[in-house]
């Protein structure tokens, strides 16, 4: 992977009439990464990608590929091939005529056109089907075809839009892998839109996860998931329970305690580097990184708050217990059955919680 | 058994009677009779085939010329509706494409009598056209002629059909899925490759259909040619009301219906082949 970036926004700003969806977007991308923009519905990460692609003009800002500003180029001259969510096939031209599309426009004869679909084919795992209508095949095989389409003329820059999104759980998981698998194998750039975090993080090497219209964090999928800067971000990336606590300097350390359940208190990490905010904070951690019960090694280095089950379903690997304690409801993975209606302690071990300075906005919401 | 099974379908046929009655009685059965009376000798009460040659006698030219004044009128709205269609769809400068959005349509709304009344003021030799022509110095007075004969009834049969085939062209591309457009200008296809190569060929079933309508309402319309072209060669349905309103002869009148129906009936025959063909292919 080389180190250059081919593609730099810079306070890249795209309005729909007075409505503004991106607000200043600074991004560099490197040759030959693979970037996953991350985010929930309506965070513009797609308008990004069509801004990017040039179908979505933007109202300020720059673009540069290679140094070299794209504003104004039109979506035929920046030499980037999309894959789209719908496949986009078209239904009156053969598989191998969809794939040879782009190389007929740049007059490649056409001797050379079939021998370079031939070769995309197999790497596909379509051998043999040039001559189908793309009507004959299945979501995972025209999402395939539409790949194919897109790298047969050889982009510097490939735009994922949520390709994987109308397929089956099953085949998305494989299609999640080919996809790595080729463009690590070209070297080409690649940028994904998704709102499947799971999606994100096993095809890319960089997440950049949006926030309307902003980019709230870019970092490498490790980077992301542990150390997520926003509440937004733990959020997004699994750290779905939230408590609200207070934390107070103690000397070296910082105490952190739980807002309505007193004696539950714990002494958490504060370095210069990541130093933790004191006064009124909201604390995330994921359902699979705390425990029920007596802890196998009850220390001062967890945070337990008492309360009672109120709801158990099974998920294969284990049960996912719904906890209602003093200060609102968890969600918590245990690996046995426990009965519902029981009283239990939550344990959560400092190193999984991710502390945050509390958002006004939960001020005002009463505690459930 | 078999009464139940009529009790339970008398309500269904009684529902039904009042729309067949409607359409056999003023539909079906003119259609037939005049059909059938083209065969017919009048004087003698028998069948021949006197009506035919007659009528390719008396009127073979005007028979070829609204062949070929229908189908030039079909080629150039269909031309002129795709290149309409296709700037309402792949055109970038947003204002144009309201303003053409907001005109194209027009003459939809003015029948055909008021058209052709329209065109007769434009395309007279002393007309709009020529007046224009000539105070912009593109004309020289002597040159000036009528475009009242054939070559008006094309301009106004275009200019009339043309609105009509444009929205239903128009709007099979708007439902079209965009990214099939998009995709193919990331790959690097210009707008005009766009719609020759991929936008038509999707729509190409509705292009016919407009095309087959417009083809027949323009082969049955009396009043454009009656007003516009003065005197011979003319169109069909110019000759029948004269055989009918002049001589009271229903036999040429009914074989040149005869003709005119043949013509609309090969279109109809497209028409239904084409829907066929669409509702057989999966999209």
């Amino acid at each position: 992977m080389g180190t250059d970036p081919i593609i730099s926004l810079c306070g890249l700003r795209v309005a729909y009439g007075s409505n503004e969806v991106l607000k200043g977007i600074d991004l560099s991308i490197a040759q030959g990464s693979f970037v996953a923009l991350l985010g929930a519905s309506g965070c513009g990460k797609t308008t990004l990608l069509r801004a990017l692609s040039g179908f979505t003009p933007a109202s300020g800002g720059s673009i540069n590929v290679n140094g070299r500003d794209i504003q104004n180029e039109p979506p035929e001259r920046r030499g980037m091939a999309m894959v789209f969510q719908s496949y986009a096939l078209w239904s009156h031209m053969s598989v191998a005529q969809n794939m040879g599309y782009g190389l007929k426009l740049r007059r490649v004869p056409r001797d050379e056109i079939k021998r370079r679909v031939d070769d995309l084919l197999s790497m596909l795992g379509l051998s043999g089907y040039g001559e189908r209508s793309v009507n004959e095949l299945s979501g995972g095989q025209r999402q395939r075809v539409a790949l194919g389409r897109a790298l047969a003329v050889e982009p510097q820059i490939l735009l994922l839009d949520e390709p994987l999104s109308n397929l089956d759980a099953r085949i998305r998981l494989q299609m999640r892998h080919e996809i790595r698998s080729i463009q690590r194998q070209l070297g080409v750039t690649a940028i994904l839109v998704t709102h499947d975090r799971e999606e994100a993080m096993v095809m890319a090497d960089q997440v950049v996860i949006l926030d309307q219209g902003k980019i709230a964090q870019i970092g490498s999928p490790e980077e992301v998931y542990q150390r997520p800067q926003t509440p937004y971000v733990a959020s997004f990336m699994g750290a779905e329970n939230i408590i609200d606590c207070e934390t107070e300097r103690d000397r070296e350390q910082v105490l952190l305690r739980v807002a309505r359940v007193p004696q539950a208190a714990v002494s958490v990490d504060s370095t210069p580097d990541s130093p933790a905010p004191i006064g009124r904070v909201q604390v995330h951690f994921r359902s699979e990184m705390a425990s029920l019960g007596e802890a196998d090694n009850p220390s001062a280095d967890s945070l337990r708050i008492p309360g009672k089950i109120t709801q158990v379903s099974y998920l294969g690997g284990g049960y996912r217990c719904e906890i209602k304690t003093e200060c609102g409801q968890f969600f918590i993975d245990h690996p046995r059955h426990v009965q519902s209606g029981d009283a239990t302690t939550v344990n959560i071990p400092v190193p999984a919680l991710h502390v945050f300075p509390r958002d006004p906005a939960r001020e005002v919401r009463p505690p459930s | 058994m078999a009464t139940l099974r009529l009790r339970k379908s008398l309500p269904l046929l009684a529902l039904l009677m009042p729309a067949l009655l409607m359409v056999g009685l003023l539909f079906v059965y003119p259609l037939l009779f005049s059909l059938a009376y083209a065969f017919r000798d009048e004087s003698s009460g028998g069948w021949y085939l006197g009506n035919f040659t007659k009528a390719f006698a008396l009127y073979g030219g005007d028979i070829w010329l609204t062949v070929v004044v229908t189908l030039l009128s079909t080629a150039l709205v269909g031309v002129l509706a795709v290149a309409i269609a296709g700037y309402l769809t792949l055109g970038e400068n947003s204002r144009a494409v309201a303003a053409l959005r907001w005109i194209y349509r027009w003459p939809m709304f003015i029948p055909f009598v008021v058209a052709a009344q329209l065109m007769r003021t434009f395309l007279a030799k002393s007309g709009m056209l020529n007046n224009s022509l000539m105070s912009l110095g593109l004309l020289e007075p002597l040159n000036a002629m009528s475009l009242l004969d054939w070559r008006g009834v094309v301009v106004t049969f275009v200019w009339k059909q043309l609105p009509f085939a444009a929205l239903l062209i128009s709007g099979a591309m708007a439902s079209m899925d965009r990214s099939l457009m998009e995709s193919a200008r990331g790959l690097g296809a210009g707008r005009l490759r766009i719609l020759l190569e991929i936008v038509l060929p999707q729509v190409s079933a509705t292009v016919w259909v407009s095309l087959i309508l417009s083809f027949v309402t323009m082969l049955s319309a009396l009043s454009v040619p009656m007003m516009i072209i003065a005197g011979s060669p003319t169109m069909l349905t110019v000759d029948m009301a004269w055989r009918v309103n002049s001589y009271g002869d229903y036999g040429v009148a009914n074989a040149l219906g005869f003709v005119s129906f043949a013509m609309s009936g090969l279109a109809a025959w497209f028409y239904l082949r084409q829907g066929l063909r669409e509702g057989g292919q999966p999209t």
